[in-house]
């Protein structure tokens, strides 16, 4: 008699899992079905699931409308610079912070999480002025710059969580040897950190790539617009033509949901992934 | 990075600047004008309306979504990954999906409630339903709340639980007087979270959705701010701006520290 209630339980269960994930799901199928949906066909009268025919020549389309495949190209490269130099940035930060006096450390360990804190929008207008007045306005450079400072403050702490599980002897007797601060980071922290390297380097890659404030900013040239700014272009040309749209939308969004999901792989359990959030 | 310009925001906010002549002081000039501006009023109004709808709303929903997976059963690494999608889509498309979602003639959300008998609202053109339309899109961008609390809820030794149960406590008495308590000082972190983010982030989706139409049906600040200093060029007035949000979701937090009693709330736990 037990036996059967508490299976049904995990019935019950598994239909509220279920009937939520779909909830979340399904319309990013409809997005993935619309967009094979032929150009110039009127609206649908009922729920479409499956396009006939289905109209594989959209995604060509939209690479000959707007210059998608440069934009892609910018976006690349942006993402790609800004992660790998997040990255170095952010790691020396972290290693440093570990090392310091307590005093100092929990002092900048606050500062780091009240930076978290603060809204994104208060530095648009300075940050503006700031790239005007350097000259650094439709440069990829004013995109990046805040790579220089580790992008977010949560990426150094999350190497400084790493770091400062590893014993500071470790890194002590490597110094006794005759190493260098840099041989010390690049030899041995960085290796002891792979995993928090690769997560804060995927995570810094799905934020160039999906930054749309910044470009749309300090960007003025064309040539030089990112994807994000390339999918606005799109929409102002083309309103009604959603199949197209959907399509550009499916490009921009596939990368970033790939790389949540290499994420998802490596970071098995999620409590790690939790400890991002933990002050 | 965050300092300096944090402080040039606040020289700016007293001065008169085109970005194309040196700025020029102008005192309190410029809060005055945005004072006696409507606009300014309805924009703290729809920011507020959907700071205050949207934050709770998420934090419920990360709520549930952590009470409902948090056993470590078949299948849950999934559903947890597919809860954890829509967080993860760039502002950008999520606008345009949710601008297809929306849209009266073409839009699968109207489809669904025709299908099932209801009568479909024209959601974004309408003035009325605009700001909720947006509140709604924000309530399954989740994902991170979710997995915080799952973690929290995890952490709890299953002992209390075990106990509780054998003196003949029911779920909703478990969840009451054990799971919600613990959770507490979790759920509070998390609603700062939400309004911080929530007061800010609504700028794409508007930028994208509605331009803040129809009529100023969805006007919020960060879209003004936006809209006052790179349409207008006003940049002292649309530092002003930035100041008073800046100072306006200070209050709105003070506000919540002082409502459940300082941040030492957890420790009575």
């Amino acid at each position: 008699m037990k036996f059967k209630t508490v299976s049904l339980e995990r019935v019950l269960w598994q239909m509220a899992a279920v009937s939520m994930a779909l909830l979340f799901v399904v319309p990013l199928c409809w997005v993935l079905t619309n967009s094979l949906r032929p150009v110039g066909l009127p609206p649908p009268r009922t729920l479409e699931w499956f396009p006939q025919p289905i109209a594989w020549s959209n995604y060509a389309e939209i690479f000959r409308i707007v210059p998608l495949g440069r934009q892609i190209g910018n976006s690349l490269l942006v993402s790609t610079l800004g992660a790998v130099i997040t990255l170095v940035t952010a790691s020396w930060a972290g290693f440093a912070l570990a090392q310091l006096p307590n005093r100092v450390r929990q002092l900048l360990v606050g500062l780091a999480v009240v930076l978290m804190m603060i809204p994104s929008t208060v530095v648009w207008l300075p940050r503006y002025i700031m790239f005007t007045s350097v000259g650094l306005i439709d440069s990829y450079a004013a995109l990046i710059a805040p790579a220089v400072m580790g992008t977010k403050s949560l990426y150094t702490l999350m190497f400084y969580w790493t770091f400062r599980r590893v014993p500071l002897e470790l890194f002590e007797s490597a110094r006794l040897d005759g190493a260098g601060a840099f041989l010390i980071w690049r030899r041995i922290a960085l290796p002891l950190a792979l995993p928090t390297a690769l997560a804060v380097l995927l995570l810094t890659f799905n934020h160039y790539w999906s930054d749309f404030v910044d470009p749309l900013l300090f960007l003025k040239s064309e040539r030089r617009y990112t994807l994000a700014v390339g999918l606005r272009m799109l929409q102002q040309m083309d309103i009604t033509n959603w199949s197209l749209l959907l399509a550009a939308v499916v490009v921009m969004t596939a990368p970033v949901v790939l790389v949540y999901l290499v994420i998802q792989h490596f970071i098995r359990d999620d409590v790690g992934l939790s400890r991002l959030m933990k002050r | 990075m965050i300092l300096v310009p944090g402080l040039l925001t606040v020289l700016l906010a007293f001065m008169e600047y085109d970005a194309l002549s040196a700025p020029t002081w102008s005192g309190l000039q410029n809060f005055v004008t945005l004072f006696r501006r409507e606009v300014f009023w309805i924009a703290v109004r729809n920011s507020l309306l959907f700071v205050g709808t949207a934050a709770p709303l998420q934090l419920l929903g990360a709520l549930g979504l952590a009470l409902l997976l948090h056993p470590q059963r078949l299948g849950v690494r999934q559903y947890r990954i597919a809860a954890y999608l829509p967080s993860v889509i760039p502002d950008v498309a999520y606008a345009l999906i949710w601008l297809w979602i929306f849209n009266p003639l073409y839009g699968p959300l109207n489809k669904v409630l025709g299908w099932v008998g209801l009568p479909g609202p024209a959601w974004l053109v309408d003035a009325d339903l605009a700001l909720f339309a947006l509140v709604f899109m924000a309530c399954f961008r989740i994902g991170e709340g979710m997995l915080v609390l799952i973690a929290a809820r995890q952490g709890m030794p299953p002992e209390y639980f075990q106990a509780a149960a054998l003196d003949g406590g029911n779920r909703w008495q478990l969840f009451r007087y054990i799971t919600l308590p613990l959770l507490a000082p979790w759920l509070l972190l998390l609603l700062i979270r939400d309004i911080l983010l929530s007061a800010q982030s609504n700028f794409t989706s508007v930028y994208m959705m509605t331009e803040g139409g129809p009529g100023y049906a969805t006007t919020m600040l960060p879209y003004l701010i936006y809209d006052e200093a790179f349409s207008h060029f006003r940049i002292g007035h649309a530092a002003s701006l930035l100041l008073l949000m800046f100072v306006g979701i200070g209050a709105l937090l003070w506000l919540l520290y002082k409502t459940v009693g300082g941040w030492g709330y957890a420790d009575e736990v």
